[in-house]
């Protein structure tokens, strides 16, 4: 019984860090390749669900259409903020950037509001649910934990089998290098850029699939600093890192859940968010490069 | 007393070893080349001096005391002071505060104010001639003008030993000329050993080092009396490609 | 003698700044609150500057020492209401408190964070805020989620009238001593070693290292400064104004995100420009209010990204730049 209940967790725990590890890999491509980091993450997660929110309730598109369209969006903030912004702080002090890249955060989060208001809203996909022996997975759950996977596949594909991707691993690696090569450095920022913002608005869609309700302008802030744990688990600049990241960190954030609400007189849910924190920390204490070396 | 004293250091990258099992000795005053071409380990040896490298086998001995595993900022104190091949000034801050914060930080620095740092950091700038520029952003100096204040802001922090680096690499020959005179007189009178390190054996070196410490992949290939050095078969190889003609 | 007091003359501006604003407020009818809301801004401006400023590294968990200094002031007066003690010294050992938690969490934080570069510094804080929160409420320390409600402990210490004329008066008044105060504390640092390391670890740590700056000495001194007046700015404009502490509250990035804005809007690292800056952002925010409340932000989400990518100096700094050679050039830094 017991056997039972923990791989149950297990495969929650899993099915949650397929998803979470998905969301992380814009943040570590665009670390990889412009040496940017993006502090306004969350909200670029935020501005997916509200694509999904928008298009389930307006349009009457089912979530799984709206993840396309929310990685189209999301190239086109992405080359938007770059243009205006982000090309000229690569060469500026590394502060620079990250309050910028903040700031941008700050901003769609205050249109959003402007646009939708500051409820919390949700949305209501009537699927079945799956009953896989160990635990019950609602279908939506099902098709967020496959999409990530389809996700992080095709993405691994483009950087392998592709001219352009290569390219992009190729300034991750050397950036003097590549452009030594030939590699149009100036074309691999700004797409890496869009494809890694593109990425992150597709995550905001898996992860209302996982979670339809409490969507909100602020609520990225969560996920940014998940994301950041995530990120240094895996190597900041490996998007294959985070994604397996992802995965640590989900069976880690499940498993503790457990565990705390097994602890009387504490809030499991504060004490699993105080978590991420803790191991934020540690790992940026023992090995900032990432603890898993995926490449 | 030798001032610096280098036994035995190596120093690897993985599988590269950057400098092997090289061993040596500067005096007081001594003013020594390192030459060699890019890959020797110049600049591996140069940051085992500093302390930006920890070397993996070997000691570094500085007036007596081991500093092997001191990092850099305590090294300074000691006498340690280097300049760097591409200028690294504080760009916001003024040419004069520049040199001054070599001033504060170095050997003397525990005895001064920061007026007094001020006042030595005028003395050094006018060595220098950089008076016109003194209260001027470091950032806006020409490429040569910021050399000029590294080395400045090195000597304000009034060395036993100044490590140099490429230093005069992209100057005018003439202003080479002055430049050489100047350090051997600052290095005379205040009994500063300088170590200047270069890719070849040129015009600088000659006119400002008595002796020639040459590398080749990591280790020292010769180490004697510069005139010797130019001559020496093994160090014309190393720079033709081949034993010279007989 | 005269170098002594040239060296100090631009803490003459600023103090006049705040001078003008405290008899503006007294002066004028109605315009206190105003005027406390710009000091409110202008020290927090100052308090973050001594960090970002002076060493150009961004805590984004910056809120979280307003936080514990407010929860050092609340704890003091509850705890020490209860044991009967009463009178004006309990605020000032809640004042003490309140600079000794933010050491505490800066020293704990530092001690891990400091040692890493620009970047992951960055990444280290950003749950700096959250992570403390969450601690509090979920291991239910302080009451946890249910705040700290002290108003009736504050009237017992303090007796009804003068409790009242702390939260409306006195409190502002001590915001004002905070914020002359940490301006004369960056004039300080300005003017000593401890600057010169700092402007030096802030242009190029590896080349400042060279010259014998222990930069991990003097990251942790700013660090540590630049928290303590967070917590006392916490403690004046929170804890003594308002008698509940509630952990969503005190720990809102949104304050982060406001001294963020100050400091860059003033021009970071100059003396003036956090005051300039929370003086232009304090009015904004106090008219929009009237015309468009809530938009602040994003009105100056977009001009911080103009500023960072066109401006970066800021305010002051451009100032500094036209002023150089001028007779005012020395009370401008």
């Amino acid at each position: 019984m017991v056997l039972e209940q923990l791989t149950g967790n297990l495969l929650q725990g899993l099915v949650l860090g397929a998803v979470y590890g998905m969301a992380t890999m814009g943040l570590s491509l665009i670390f990889g390749v412009l040496k940017v980091v993006n502090v306004g993450h969350g909200a670029f997660i935020m501005v997916g669900a509200f694509v999904t929110l928008w298009a389930f309730t307006t349009l009457g598109m089912p979530p799984l259409v709206a993840i396309p369209l929310a990685f189209l969006i999301g190239m086109g903030l992405g080359f938007v903020f770059y243009y205006s912004a982000i090309k000229r702080l690569i060469k500026a002090p590394e502060l620079a950037s990250l309050l910028a890249t903040f700031s941008i955060g700050i901003l769609l989060e205050e249109i959003v509001k402007l646009i939708f208001g500051s409820e919390f809203r949700g949305y209501n996909w009537v699927v079945p649910k799956i009953d896989l022996g160990v635990t019950v997975l609602p279908m939506s759950k099902l098709y967020a934990f496959i999409g990530s996977i389809i996700i992080a596949l095709l993405l691994y594909l483009w950087f392998n089998k592709t001219r352009a991707g290569t390219a992009m691993r190729s300034v991750v690696e050397d950036t003097e290098g590549a452009r030594v090569c030939g590699v149009n450095v100036g074309w691999v920022y700004a797409n890496s850029f869009a494809i890694g913002i593109g990425l992150t608005v597709a995550s905001g869609v898996l992860l209302t699939m996982f979670i339809p309700v409490g969507i909100n302008p602020y609520m990225g802030g969560g996920y940014t600093l998940k994301a950041f744990v995530i990120a240094v688990l895996g190597g900041l600049s490996s998007p294959y890192g985070a994604f397996f990241g992802g995965l640590v960190f989900g069976l880690i954030e499940n498993g503790s859940y457990t565990l705390f609400a097994l602890i009387p007189g504490v809030e499991p849910f504060a004490l699993t968010r105080f978590l991420s924190f803790v191991m934020l920390l540690i790992i940026l204490l023992i090995r900032p490069t990432g603890l898993l070396k995926a490449k | 007393m030798s001032l610096l004293r280098l036994e035995n250091v190596t120093k690897r990258f993985g599988g590269l070893v950057a400098v092997d099992r090289v061993s040596l000795t500067i005096n007081e005053g001594e003013r020594v080349g390192i030459v060699g071409p890019n890959g020797s380990g110049k600049t591996t040896l140069f940051n085992l001096i500093n302390g930006v490298y920890i070397p993996d086998e070997g000691r570094v001995i500085f007036n007596g005391q081991d500093i092997t595993r001191l990092p850099p900022y305590k090294r300074a104190p000691l006498g340690v002071g280097r300049t760097f091949q591409i200028p690294r000034p504080f760009a916001s801050a003024t040419v004069r505060e520049n040199v001054a914060v070599g001033a504060m930080f170095g050997t003397m620095g525990g005895q001064l104010s920061v007026d007094q740092c001020l006042d030595m950091a005028d003395r050094y700038i006018k060595l220098m001639g950089l008076e016109a520029h003194s209260e001027k952003p470091a950032g806006s100096l020409t490429p040569v003008e910021k050399k000029l204040m590294e080395i400045a802001r090195a000597l304000a922090m009034k060395p036993r030993l100044l490590l140099m680096d490429e230093a005069m690499a992209g100057m005018h020959p003439k202003d080479i000329d002055k430049m050489v005179q100047l350090i051997k007189d600052v290095s005379d009178k205040e009994n500063i050993a300088v170590v200047a390190m270069v890719e070849h054996i040129m015009r600088a070196v000659v006119g400002l080092v008595e002796r020639v410490v040459v590398l080749h992949q990591g280790s020292k290939l010769v180490d004697s009396a510069t005139k010797e050095a130019l001559e020496d078969p093994k160090v014309v190889e190393v720079y033709l490609g081949h034993p010279p003609e007989e | 003698m005269r170098k002594q007091s040239a060296k100090y003359s631009p803490f003459i501006p600023v103090l006049t700044i705040y001078v003008l604003i405290f008899l503006i407020g007294k002066g004028v009818s109605g315009m206190w609150q105003v005027m406390a809301m710009l000091t409110f801004y202008c020290a927090l401006g100052q308090a973050f500057n001594i960090f970002l400023g002076m060493t150009g590294y961004v805590d984004f968990g910056y809120v979280a020492f307003m936080g514990v200094g407010t929860y050092g002031m609340a704890l003091t007066i509850t705890h020490l209401a209860e044991r009967g003690i009463t009178g004006p010294a309990v605020i000032v050992l809640g004042m003490l408190l309140a600079l000794l938690f933010p050491t505490l969490l800066s020293m704990a934080v530092g001690a891990v964070a400091l040692r890493l570069r620009g970047a992951y510094f960055a990444i280290a804080t950003i749950g700096v805020n959250e992570g403390f929160r969450y601690l509090i409420e979920g291991a239910k320390i302080w009451n946890g989620s249910e705040g700290i409600i002290f108003m009736s402990e504050l009237n017992r210490v303090l007796g009804r009238e003068a409790a009242s004329s702390l939260s409306t008066f006195w409190s502002d008044v001590f915001l004002f001593v905070i914020a002359t105060l940490a301006a004369l504390v960056t004039l300080y640092f300005m003017r000593t070693r401890i600057g010169y390391a700092l402007t030096a670890l802030r242009e190029d740590e590896d080349a400042a290292k060279v010259m014998g700056i222990n930069v991990t000495k003097y990251k942790i001194m700013a660090f540590i400064t630049s928290a303590c007046f967070a917590g006392l700015v916490g403690a004046a404009s929170w804890a003594l104004k308002t008698p509940y502490v509630f952990p969503p509250e005190v720990f809102e990035i949104h304050y982060t995100i406001e001294a963020i804005i100050i400091v860059l809007l003033g021009g970071a690292g100059t003396l003036l420009g956090p005051v300039i800056g929370g003086l232009i952002y304090g009015l904004s925010k106090y008219y929009l209010s009237i015309f468009l409340p809530g938009f602040q932000l994003l009105i100056f989400a977009p001009i911080i990204i103009i500023i960072i990518v066109a401006f970066p100096e800021g305010i002051m700094g451009m100032v500094k730049e036209k002023a150089k050679g001028s007779s005012l050039a020395r009370f401008i830094v």
